[in-house]
């Protein structure tokens, strides 16, 4: 056990990841750029890691994953709102965006067949970049946030059919209407029938189940990862990509009462893989070749950049969206997409096309995902800069108010874990008028409280900033878990707001003030004066 | 793709049946792999990488929680029942293995794994049941801890023994240098990841980025990969790197653990007749030899009967790291398939007894066994109409000073050996035993008590209490509402703890804001 493949790979790739990523920070490069140069140098610069399976393995799990926690995160009144502009304008904007490419292809000298590859290329945008960049910025959940991902997963859609024709295609099958339409069929049909076994196993089957498991929180984990590798293993048969089996595992999922506790769980399994997939991205970077065509490079990734996004701000605003939202999940979409990489791949091993091309393609991609992932970094700027002005104007759209920050609690008192201490807090401080806000694992305790509540656990960072722990006045913690209370003295010392953390053994004093307790609520010793209480009424002492 | 939905729908139906059944789920996952194993194919490739990646993040995260601050004040005890089990079970387990007819190495591999306990199994039961911080939770964290050090730390010595002196002195050598790796990691690198880290991402990252390191670094020394997993995890097992990290890994874990214990169950063979009488004899040396063992030192070392048998029991069975030290020897080709399926084994019977072994109805008829069996150290004169404090602790003490004034006979009853001590000095009369044995009610007087006052750990353990003493006025000390009402409804009269910590809160904050404390001060 001394030496495996794998783990060495595994030790250059985070390594470097960790490292390059650090670096980034500082030159405030964004941190999905910073991952795709280590692969660079990790591989075409000096060949230590070379794709295999395994990372290829990996780096699949971490797609999936990926638009699984996307899936854990929508409702379906969420998925309702954006999904006609999604289908209407992603459709369009597929359709137009081929044939500009193909227009930008031949004008740039590369013939009919590379033209149309290079087209569908063009056309698709990232999830995976997306999706990432727009959580990390909080920003999933906004109006402009969901149409990127609708669109996006339209096009994922898009992507599934053409694979499948590309596929056929090896055969030197000519491309006619009844193929892509044979294709577009079987790619629904597959939709539709992934969807049906979703909503029936959410349906009838897992409130049940998950309710029977939920007192082994790794269970349910486990339960639920197993559903979402289910859905991966019966998209891919029916000839759907991984993204979609997990995208339609993870909605059904969010539609059940666990979702919030699964999405933390799921994050860091997600930020290990995709961390993997991106520095993949870069190793298997085929740079050479293209560089002596750097003026076709520069011409197609100035068209994903610009045009693409001028394609979808003319398209959006159609559908009633103002210009702020239009802009900003135009914006978010000017890029190609690692498929376009996987696509052209494809064609080069079948045949189409030669490795100058294939070259060209991983270019533009670089160039596009690192340039369009600074962009989304500062969008909002942009945004200010352009804001009113004749460029937008065009567009038709209706200027919009910048969008209100949701009201979060300030000057509030936090109290963890309701057990009878916490609940008695929680009446007390209620009843002198204080802002109260309660946290408990299980949603069951937090029914019936005076106060505003929220599920979770405290030793999640996200936990305690949804609860704006910066803004307390206090945070109390009325847990008897030992390591929890450490951990939240430490963060309030952290976040410089006072707590008061039950010591529920006097030995545990002295470390959680050595952590940074301001107030002990020693329950034991408080015991003792009401034993003594409880004597005196009884008359033994006076 | 479908490799890995295969393993993780093995996991589930383990949790699912450790959930029906109420076992603990790692054997059970053990089990439904090696049903896979038979009936689905897994590729080999896959097969193992998980268990490659499984046994790295395993032993990382067990190197994590590795934190000494969890025996607390039974840290002396914590080494000492550790090292005598380790010792004698390791003795007796290379004797046992030798007796079924197993090699000399692969004997030594077996006494290895007997003396590991299960971590992942005895905290899990520990939780359940609110025991952690109880006197004998601490001291079975602690065995379990300094078993987990010492095992991993003699592999690489173990499997060097083939090849004469110099190579264990290498590779005791090389051991002693990445503890020191660790230790330097410890003081110097932790801290420094929590501290640039702004982002859940990064601090993961950089996290992986230090354990891949550490392997690197095992695997240029030619020690074993657990080594240098177990060690990087040591590193970050400070506060606050551990606490921070751990919700971080902690479903990186259970995604590995999962796919790890499946796919191990998948290399096991069918076990042949004479395996499973191996397997049996072993895990019977480890069921039997065990709680007598543990016991007598914990005893030994200060606890009182009752805890010290539950402790005994508790401790034994074998440990996942047992079944990485199987996986291991064979690998490196020092044991035979056959060997490993026995450890293997082993682990599954012992795990699957443990909840079986535990109960309460079991623990007290052990008690009666007890050969010395302690009822009540400390000779008191016949009382009545005393004052009886069950359980006092330190806390206690205040209490103690109002009802010597008031002029009351006061008897104390209290298992911690420390608190007897100072009591006896104090001239108090203390029982030290088990206030809930019967037969140390018996000799506290109980039943001619004035009245009798339980700050007892466990709320059920004062069932029996109220049932024997009926009629006396029972003040007992409790923390949840629920706990009060039973109470209430037995006859004794609760005291709510809760509540009075609840109005000491308040105290404290009225008192802050009046005087203006600038933090305190509303802020809207």
């Amino acid at each position: 056990m001394t030496d495996f493949p794998i783990l060495r790979d595994f030790g250059f790739i985070l390594t470097a990841a960790a490292a390059v990523g650090l670096l980034a920070r500082f030159a405030r490069v964004p941190h999905i750029v910073a991952y795709i140069v280590a692969g660079l140098l990790l591989g075409p610069v000096t060949g230590l890691v070379h794709e295999t399976e395994s990372l290829e393995l990996v780096a699949e799990v971490g797609i999936a994953l990926l638009l699984f926690l996307v899936g854990l995160e929508l409702s379906l009144a969420k998925i309702r709102d954006v999904g006609k502009v999604a289908l209407l304008a992603g459709g369009a904007q597929i359709f137009v965006t081929a044939l500009l490419g193909y227009g930008l292809s031949v004008a740039l000298g590369f013939e009919a067949l590379e033209a149309s590859l290079l087209a569908l290329a063009l056309t698709f945008s990232s999830t995976v970049v997306v999706v990432k960049l727009l959580e990390r910025r909080g920003e999933l959940n906004t109006m402009h946030g969901r149409i990127a991902v609708g669109i996006l997963l339209v096009q994922d859609l898009a992507v599934a059919v053409s694979l499948t024709l590309l596929a056929g295609m090896g055969a030197r099958e000519s491309i006619d209407v009844a193929t892509i339409g044979r294709g577009l069929l079987q790619a629904s049909a597959g939709m539709a029938a992934l969807v049906v076994v979703a909503w029936l196993g959410v349906r009838f089957v897992l409130p049940t189940l998950f309710t029977w498991i939920r007192g082994s929180l790794e269970a349910l984990f486990v339960w639920s990862l197993t559903w979402c590798f289910g859905f991966i293993v019966a998209a891919h048969a029916l000839g759907l990509s991984v993204e979609i089996g997990a995208f339609v595992a993870g909605i059904g999922l969010a539609q059940l009462p666990y979702n919030h506790e699964l999405v933390r769980r799921v994050n860091p399994l997600v930020n290990f893989f995709l961390a993997v997939f991106f520095v993949t991205l870069g190793v298997r970077m085929a740079v050479g070749e293209g560089l002596a065509h750097w003026p076709s490079v520069l011409a197609l990734s100035a068209f994903a950049l610009l045009v693409k996004p001028a394609i979808l701000m003319a398209l959006i605003p159609r559908f009633g969206y103002g210009e702020r939202t239009s802009f900003m999940a135009a914006l978010t979409l000017g890029q190609i997409s690692e498929f376009s990489l996987i696509i052209a791949a494809l064609a080069f091993s079948t045949g189409l096309i030669d490795d100058t091309l294939l070259s060209v393609i991983g270019l533009v991609g670089l160039v596009t995902i690192g340039t369009s992932a600074a962009m989304i970094q500062v969008s909002d700027r942009i945004h200010s800069r352009l804001r009113g002005s004749w460029l937008l104007r065009l567009s038709g759209a209706s200027l919009q108010p910048e969008p209100p920050t949701a009201a979060r609690p300030t000057g509030h008192i936090i109290i963890v874990g309701m057990n009878s201490l916490g609940r008695q807090l929680v009446r007390s401080f209620s009843e002198l008028g204080e802002w109260v806000l309660a946290i408990d694992i299980d949603a069951d305790k937090l029914r019936d409280l005076p106060c505003a509540s929220l599920q979770g656990s405290t030793e999640h960072p996200a936990v305690l900033e949804e609860a704006n722990l910066a803004e307390a006045r206090l945070l109390v913690s009325a847990l008897q878990i030992e390591d929890a209370n450490n951990l939240l003295a430490w963060r309030a010392r952290e976040a410089g707001v006072p707590c008061s953390i039950h010591a529920f053994d006097p030995a545990l004093a002295d470390e959680l003030r050595a952590n940074g307790a301001t107030h002990l609520m020693v329950s034991k010793y408080d015991g003792i004066r009401q034993v003594a209480a409880a004597l005196r009424n009884a008359g033994v002492i006076t | 793709m479908e490799g890995i939905a295969l393993l993780l729908f093995a996991a589930s139906v383990g949790y699912g049946a450790a959930r029906a059944l109420g076992l603990p789920p790692l054997p059970l996952l053990l089990v439904a792999g090696l049903v896979l194993g038979r009936v689905g194919h897994v590729p080999p490739g896959l097969l193992e990488d998980a268990l490659i990646l499984g046994v790295t993040f395993l032993l990382f995260v067990t190197g994590i929680e590795l934190g000494p601050q969890r025996t607390g004040r039974q840290r002396p005890a914590a080494i000492r029942v550790g090292l005598v089990q380790f010792v004698l079970l390791g003795l007796a387990g290379y004797g046992a293995a030798r007796l079924v007819g197993i090699d000399g190495l692969g004997a030594a591999f077996v006494a290895l794994a007997l003396t590991a306990s299960s971590t992942l199994v005895v905290v899990r039961l520990l939780r359940q049941r609110r025991q952690m911080f109880e006197p004998f939770g601490r001291l079975v964290t602690g065995v379990l801890l300094l078993q987990d050090l010492l095992v991993i730390l003699l592999i690489p010595i173990v499997t060097r023994a083939p090849l004469g002196v110099s190579a264990m002195l290498t590779g005791t050598a090389a051991v002693a240098l990445l503890l020191v790796l660790a230790a330097l990691s410890w003081r110097w690198v932790s801290p420094l990841i929590v501290r640039i880290s702004r982002d859940d991402e990064s601090l993961l990252l950089s996290t992986l980025a230090l354990l891949f390191v550490f392997t690197g670094i095992t695997s240029r020394l030619g020690l074993p990969l657990v080594v240098g997993a177990f060690l990087a995890g040591v590193s970050l097992s400070g506060f606050p790197a551990n606490a921070v990290i751990r919700p971080q890994l902690a479903s990186i874990g259970d995604f590995f653990s999962a796919i790890f214990f499946t796919a191990l169950g998948a290399l096991i063979g069918i076990p042949t007749v004479p395996e499973l009488l191996q397997a049996l004899v072993l895990a019977a040396t480890v069921v039997i030899l065990t709680p007598p063992l543990v016991t007598a030192v914990a005893e030994w070392a200060g606890l009182s009967a009752r805890p010290a048998i539950e402790a005994g029991l508790l401790l034994a069975q074998t440990s996942e790291i047992s079944l990485v030290i199987g996986l291991y020897g064979m690998i490196e080709g020092a044991i035979s398939t056959s060997v490993f399926t026995v450890i293997a084994l082993v682990t599954l019977f012992t795990m699957l007894l443990t909840p079986f072994l535990t109960t309460d109805r079991l623990v007290w008829r052990i008690l009666h066994l007890h050969p010395v069996r302690m009822r009540g150290r400390g000779d008191v004169p016949a009382f009545s109409d005393h004052v009886l404090l069950l359980g006092s602790g330190t806390t206690g003490m205040p209490l103690l000073e109002t009802l010597f004034v008031a002029g009351h006979d006061v008897v104390v009853v209290d298992d911690d050996p420390d608190v007897v001590r100072r009591l006896r000095e104090a001239d108090v009369h203390v029982i030290r035993g088990d206030a809930t044995d019967l037969a140390v009610l018996g000799r506290a007087c109980a039943r001619d008590a004035l009245v009798i006052t339980s700050t007892i750990r466990r709320p059920e353990d004062n069932r029996r209490l109220l049932e024997y003493a009926r009629g006396v006025p029972v003040i007992v000390r409790v923390f949840e509402e629920a706990d009060a009402e039973w109470i209430s409804a037995m006859g004794g009269t609760p005291v709510l703890y809760s509540t009075a910590a609840a109005e000491g809160l308040l105290e404290w904050f009225a008192r802050a804001v009046a005087r203006g404390d600038g933090s305190l001060d509303s802020q809207q």
